[in-house]
């Protein structure tokens, strides 16, 4: 009911919002024109270049247009699905890391105690790195074999120090990736926890129900759609992660490390193959529109509110 | 018992803390320790600290780099405050069906991959010129944070009630007028933590800025990089340069946290 009465004030304001805004309208161009120009007009070229042979190392023989060439070596090479399956492991494991710890953490603060502003201020930091730099904190401080902090406790513990980024360089960077994106997660599950309706979970104590009961049928439908945005936003940056794993693997050993878009920057920029980087481009554009058309009407829904 | 629990969770929570916090701790520290004592074994924890290495590197032209960081990251983010804000007002003036599509589009540009624009945003600033300057990154950036802007301060101008909008026009002022004298002020802590976000995004950034910059107009982001290949083994000077270059991010980023939360949940969420 209450709802129904909230839905009709809106749409009363919305019509009186229409009847003065017109020259306000205007104001939306300049940002939408610009987006598109710097954003969507070199996709555009991106499918162009997608056709031509054309390496910037052999400038003798130029620019021809060859089809699909550029397609066919990509999908027959081996490189493209271990790159891709890399993305997938790296993308499906970072999100699933942050999603436990940064509800365990979420959890762990909810709660009073002194200094909890100071702490969420602590857990948060990470997020505000630049990737680069966390890169480089790891590779170096924690995990270098010869002075790293994991060497020193292998060494306490009587073990030989792990070269965690050249044994298990993809391991390592999932892990690496948490790290900076977990007080994202917890952040927004916070946030949920914070405005979980206080009269649901009172009626909820005067029922009866423990607090693990209470947490399952009342505060997690709550949280779901925190959770939602969560992961959404997580899935989209974390599939593009570039600088961490420039900084610490720079995608090897081999291709063991390499993720579509470090893909693309080593056919691109190490080998200067202007049409088949821009092939995995168009794959990447193409996988993740598939991705989002599959997540399409979830997404709809999550950024239009239409779930609450 | 319940209390002995609650301060045990207390405990796990500070530890857990500690753990998390630990690697910028640990960079933090070393940066104030000379070339030996940074990769000694057992790693010390007593020193004395020393200011050595931050007179070295800050000798060595980091400025040029802080420099380049700064010009690009404050005029992108100006530029993106402008433009995001004038449309989110637009948006949040017309909430209609076409209105969301609007929204959505920006935020779907937001969600292609950069590497699908990297190459000829390449070959073009190439052929115009305009690899390493300024100007390549400072557009790029504009239209990275746009999106994120328009989403953030829909949310805060939809938080406005619409009867103090309404008022400002009916004292027959333009909507213009009204917008700068009334509007903007209401959502003045908005704009501020939507360009600190901007700017913290910005600053970061790393795929634009390794691949159009070179030496000229490369961002602290980029130089981190050449300064790990050259003397990663400098771990001193390395921990120094590193906490120079994420400590402004670090900060601006802490007095946004509760309006990020806010601006992301509240524009998903809450619609």
């Amino acid at each position: 009911m209450k709802s129904i009465e909230l839905n009709s004030a809106s749409k009363f304001q919305s019509s009186s919002r229409k009847a003065s805004a017109s020259p306000i309208k205007r104001l939306l161009w300049p940002s939408i024109i610009f987006v598109a120009l710097v954003t969507q007009i070199p996709f555009l070229v991106t499918i162009y270049y997608s056709f031509l042979d054309w390496n910037l190392m052999r400038p003798d023989k130029g620019a021809k247009f060859v089809w699909f060439a550029n397609f066919k070596a990509i999908f027959t090479g081996a490189e493209f699905y271990t790159v891709l399956g890399n993305t997938f492991i790296l993308t499906a494991c970072t999100l699933l890391l942050c999603l436990v710890f940064g509800l365990g953490l979420a959890l762990l603060m909810n709660r009073d105690f002194l200094g909890k502003g100071l702490l969420r201020t602590i857990f948060v930091a990470p997020f505000f790195v630049m990737p680069a730099v966390s890169g480089i904190i790891w590779k170096t401080a924690i995990l270098n074999p010869n002075f790293g902090i994991t060497a020193y406790f292998a060494g306490l513990m009587g073990q030989d120090a792990v070269d965690f980024l050249g044994s298990y360089p993809l391991q390592t960077i999932i892990a690496l990736v948490s790290w900076q994106w977990i007080p994202f997660f917890m952040l927004i599950i916070l946030a949920g926890l914070q405005s979980v309706p206080k009269d649901a979970m009172e009626a909820g104590m005067i029922d009866g129900a423990s607090i693990f009961q209470r947490f399952i049928y009342v505060v997690l439908p709550h949280l779901l759609r925190y959770i939602e945005v969560a992961m959404l936003l997580g899935l989209l940056f974390i599939m593009q992660t570039f600088g961490e794993i420039y900084v610490t693997t720079s995608g090897g050993p081999g291709y063991s490390s390499t993720n579509l878009p470090f893909y693309v920057y080593r056919v691109g920029f190490k080998g200067w193959d202007i049409g088949g980087a821009s092939a995995i481009g168009v794959v990447i554009v193409i996988i993740t529109l598939l991705l989002l058309k599959y997540l399409f009407k979830f997404l709809r829904r999550t950024f239009r509110g239409e779930l609450s | 018992m319940k209390k002995l629990l609650a301060g045990l969770l207390t405990i796990c929570t500070y530890l857990a803390a500690f753990i998390y916090f630990f690697p910028l701790l640990w960079m933090f520290i070393t940066g104030f320790k000379n070339e030996g004592e940074a990769v000694i074994m057992p790693p010390s924890i007593f020193f004395s600290p020393t200011l050595d290495n931050y007179k070295i590197v800050w000798g060595s032209g980091i400025g040029t780099f802080l420099g380049n960081s700064a010009i690009i990251v404050v005029i992108s983010t100006i530029l993106s405050l402008i433009l995001g804000v004038s449309a989110a007002y637009a948006l949040s003036m017309f909430r209609m069906k076409k209105a969301d599509d609007v929204l959505f589009w920006f935020i779907s540009t937001k969600m292609l991959p950069a590497v699908g624009v990297i190459i000829p945003v390449y070959i073009i600033f190439k052929k115009l010129g305009l690899l390493d300057s300024h100007f390549a990154l400072i557009i790029l950036y504009t239209a990275m944070n746009i999106p994120l802007a328009v989403w953030m301060m829909r949310s805060f101008f939809n938080d406005i009630p619409y009867e103090i909008i309404e008022s400002t026009q009916v004292d027959g002022a333009t909507g213009l007028q009204g917008f700068f004298k009334v509007t903007l002020p209401l959502v003045k802590p908005g704009v501020i933590s939507t360009g600190l976000l901007c700017f913290v995004f910005a600053w970061n950034e790393f795929l634009f800025g390794v691949n159009l910059t070179y030496t000229d107009s490369s961002t602290m982001p980029v130089f981190m990089a050449s300064f790990m290949t050259q003397e990663g083994l400098f771990w001193g000077k390395m921990s120094a340069v590193a906490t120079t270059a994420v400590l402004p991010s670090i900060i601006l980023g802490w007095f946004t946290q509760k309006q990020l939360v806010q601006g992301l949940t509240m524009g998903a969420v809450k619609g």
